[in-house]
């Protein structure tokens, strides 16, 4: 870029890791789009790229768009936060090429090769076969290199520079983060087995760490954005802590209802769901307390006529995807998650597209929003931009996703309701009793109703990534 | 026919759209409760409004009561799901509690 | 800066929230040791000698599987009965067995099952779940599936079935051809069957007892 603001060679790096994360966001939504075809039109691409590729793309590329934002954001914030540049960020852009080539292989593999003999060539070089970790063992080993790397990074920079308290949580979340990666890398005959420690890996993920981090990037969000006083979001952040990790590790026992473990997971399992939300409503309150006392100190200190009280918002479009996050989060996986989470309607529900409503609406409230806030505050950061503002396209961006991705969730709720009545409650769960439920009238509508609000879902993309390139030049912003 | 030897989900058919409905509600409503609180607390909202907010967490109890019973949940569950009920309505008060020492001794 | 409260102290809550996290990983390691030595799997001494155990060892594909309601603790539970062959025999050994199960393992991951289909409840949702697939009447011997491929047994017919999925077209949504070898069949076959016998707490509850039931269409 010509006339680049970036001083740091992190934030860099940081930049490098949003565009791929963006890219892979894009492929995401794609083979999410060939999916949904597939309910509607069965035919569509069968023999050649069948719903079960387009699904290992689609959540694939998810998570691992997800991981490469979330590394970006910890190398755009670490200069910000510990005041100096990162430890180590030759190697740290090294493994982001090693890290970007091996994705490209993998998904190059899944989609030509896409499965092997029953052996234990295809485990280690096409697929392992256990969804969203299905990336076989030689990119395990990859992934695992290149975590600890970016790890390494972290905590020699973190103890080098200024440790803030939002330093300290990341370091320790994401040493728990790279660690629990290594529950999923083993084979084993036993199902039961099998799938317990794999839980480890996305539970303790998605319901833990994951929410951790989000935790902590809204915090340095806060700071940055609304100028909130550090003290209080960091006292804030280690409450959030507290609640999120001693909800959430526990709240594991919720998938050991019916797997062949014992029945103590449904008291320990409903325990400690019911518990989940309340940090997340804890989220949404904070976000809402910090932005009323600042916005009102402002207020106070101008103490002239309402119309000139200056907004305390530095990034529109962050800020809109920061409070979206909140609620999306409280929404996605509070509202979501909690009504098929107890063990009495949980055994009509598992398994059924009400998983598959909640997995849509919670990744994408809880981690996609915030991490493209992220992406706005680095376009912000990129262009020397002081005030940011919205413009077209980031709202109809913001406004077609969240649209598009509440829609499919509705969609899939009232499947996985017609499934739930009709293949599991009065058909008792076999073969027959599937296709008696897919073949219902409100099913069919309601994967038609998925595939129009997919379609919304996409489009609100193609704004957000013509924002994204382009607003940094637009001279509406302040700079 | 049905076949004597089955046993009828412990749930009835007809409970399944008011279990899903009210156990949304739990935490639409439980949100609104600290919602509200909150929004009054940094003066966004005049005072009177905390009796609505009230209001929201006794629905809450209400629809956790309705949930619980429509499910046949055991004693245990039983237990937490109270337990849960009155975290939610302290937990406003503690996060503000919280929050405004820090503020009291950092900023005046 | 009047009265410093403990509330408001951060190094409070950094220690709060350091203590809590142990603790709850500290119980989910405990814990994990009880489920981990309840969830092993048994072996052929266990089932010669009527040993419940919630994973039966491999050779459980030479017993006959039914799953039925278990009045004390309130949900269904897989019951292993006599001897039943298992494609013409029902003296696999120990060591037949295990080989026949991690072949059917290595498969359900080779060929992606997951990604479709669910197991234990757990994967894609475009295919039917195949917990108790064993069980399922569509492969009994009055079942549609058996007589569409043709075999005498339950056996045959799924393992006929999943090595040419695509010339038993059963609905509009059908499962593509995934170069499943006849060996590799008969792997996931035994796998079914063994995945069958697990105790799963009752899930899914009613399973294959409830054709006559009303149609909800």
């Amino acid at each position: 870029m010509a006339n680049n603001h970036l001083t740091s060679e992190s934030k860099q790096l940081a930049t490098w890791y949003f565009t791929f994360a963006a890219i892979l966001f894009g492929a995401q939504l794609l083979f999410g789009l060939v999916a949904a075809i597939q309910y509607v039109m069965p035919g569509f691409l069968y023999g050649i790229l069948d719903f079960s590729i387009a699904r290992i793309l689609h959540i694939n590329a998810l998570v691992v768009w997800m991981v490469f934002a979330m590394f970006g954001s910890v190398y755009w914030l670490l200069p910000d936060e510990t005041g100096i540049e990162t430890v180590g960020i030759k190697i740290g852009k090294l493994l982001f090429w090693i890290f970007a080539a091996a994705i490209v292989v993998v998904v190059l593999v899944y989609l030509f090769i896409q499965v092997g003999p029953a052996d234990a060539t295809t485990i280690w070089f096409i697929t392992e076969g256990r969804e969203y970790i299905e990336a076989p063992r030689w990119a395990d080993w990859g992934i695992v290199v290149v975590a600890l790397g970016f790890v390494a990074n972290l905590f020699l920079t973190g103890i080098k520079g200024r440790q803030s308290g939002i330093v300290t949580v990341l370091m320790a979340d994401m040493i728990a983060f790279a660690g629990l990666y290594l529950a999923g890398m083993f084979f084993t005959d036993n199902i039961t087995i099998d799938q317990y420690w794999w839980w480890w890996v996305i539970h303790l993920w998605v319901e833990a760490t994951w929410e951790v981090f989000v935790g902590a990037i809204a915090a340095y969000g806060l700071i940055t954005m609304i100028g909130a006083h550090r003290k209080v979001v960091e006292m804030w952040l280690w409450i959030e802590v507290a609640m999120l990790f001693g909800s959430g590790i526990l709240g594991l026992g919720h998938h050991y209802f019916w797997i062949g473990t014992p029945e103590y997971w449904w008291e320990i399992g409903a325990l400690f769901s019911a518990l989940e939300p309340l940090p997340l409503v804890a989220m949404f309150i904070h976000v809402l307390y910090d932005w009323g006392k600042t916005q009102g100190a402002e207020m106070a200190d101008e103490h002239t006529d309402e119309a000139h009280v200056k907004s305390v918002i530095t990034n529109k479009p962050a800020f809109t995807w920061f409070v979206l996050n909140a609620f999306g989060n409280f929404l996605g996986a509070g509202i979501w998650g909690f009504f098929h989470t107890l063990p009495q309607v949980n055994l009509y529900t598992h398994g059924t597209q009400f998983t598959s409503a909640h997995g849509h609406l919670a990744f994408f409230g809880a981690y996609a929003t915030i991490l493209v806030g992220m992406m706005y505050i680095a376009v912000q950061g990129t262009n020397g931009i002081k005030v940011m503002k919205h413009t077209k396209a980031s709202l109809w961006g913001v406004s077609l996703i969240t649209g598009g991705v509440v829609g499919m969730t509705v969609a899939l709720t009232i499947a996985g309701y017609v499934q739930v009545l009709v293949s599991r409650a009065q058909m008792g769960a076999t073969w027959a009793a599937y296709f008696d439920g897919q073949s219902g009238l409100w099913f069919a509508q309601a994967m038609d109703w998925r595939l129009i609000m997919g379609t919304v879902t996409f489009l609100g993309f193609l704004f957000l990534a013509k924002d994204l390139l382009t607003t940094g030049k637009n001279p509406v912003h302040e700079r | 026919m049905i076949d004597p030897s089955i046993v009828r989900p412990e749930i009835a058919l007809d409970d399944f759209l008011p279990i899903f409905i009210s156990s949304a509600l739990v935490l639409v409503f439980g949100g609104i409760y600290v919602g509200i609180y909150t929004a009054v607390k940094v003066k966004l909202l005049k005072p009177w409004t905390m009796t609505i907010a009230y209001s929201f967490w006794m629905l809450t109890a209400y629809c956790l009561y309705l949930m619980g019973s429509l499910m046949h949940v055991g004693d245990f569950t039983a237990k937490a799901l109270v337990v849960a009920a009155i975290g939610l309505l302290l937990l406003p008060y503690a996060v503000y509690y919280m929050q405004n020492q820090v503020h009291e001794e950092n900023e005046h | 800066m009047a009265n410093k409260s403990v509330w408001s102290d951060n190094r409070f809550w950094q220690r709060s929230a350091t203590w809590v996290t142990g603790f709850a990983s500290i119980l989910l390691i405990w814990l994990t040791f009880d489920t981990s030595a309840q969830i092993a799997m048994g072996n052929d001494e266990d089932l010669k000698n009527g040993v419940t155990k919630r994973v039966p060892g491999p050779t459980v594909i030479n017993y006959k599987i039914t799953y039925e309601m278990d009045a004390k603790r309130g949900h269904e539970v897989p019951v292993i009965g006599g001897k039943e062959k298992f494609f013409g025999r029902d003296d696999w050994s120990e060591e037949e067995a295990r080989a026949l199960l991690h072949l059917g393992k290595l498969g359900s991951q080779a060929k992606n099952c997951m990604d479709c289909h669910t197991l234990l409840g757990n994967g894609a949702y475009y295919a039917p779940d195949l917990t108790k697939a064993w069980l399922d009447p569509a492969w009994g011997p009055d079942g549609a599936m058996q007589a569409l491929t043709g075999k005498n047994t339950k056996e045959e017919a799924m393992a006929e079935f999943l090595q040419h999925p695509d010339q038993f077209p059963t609905h509009a949504r059908m499962m593509p051809d995934l170069g499943i070898t006849a060996e590799e069949a008969k792997g996931l076959v035994a796998f079914l069957k063994h995945m069958s016998s697990i105790d799963t707490n009752g899930f899914p509850r009613n399973f294959g007892r409830m054709q006559g039931a009303i149609n909800g269409k």
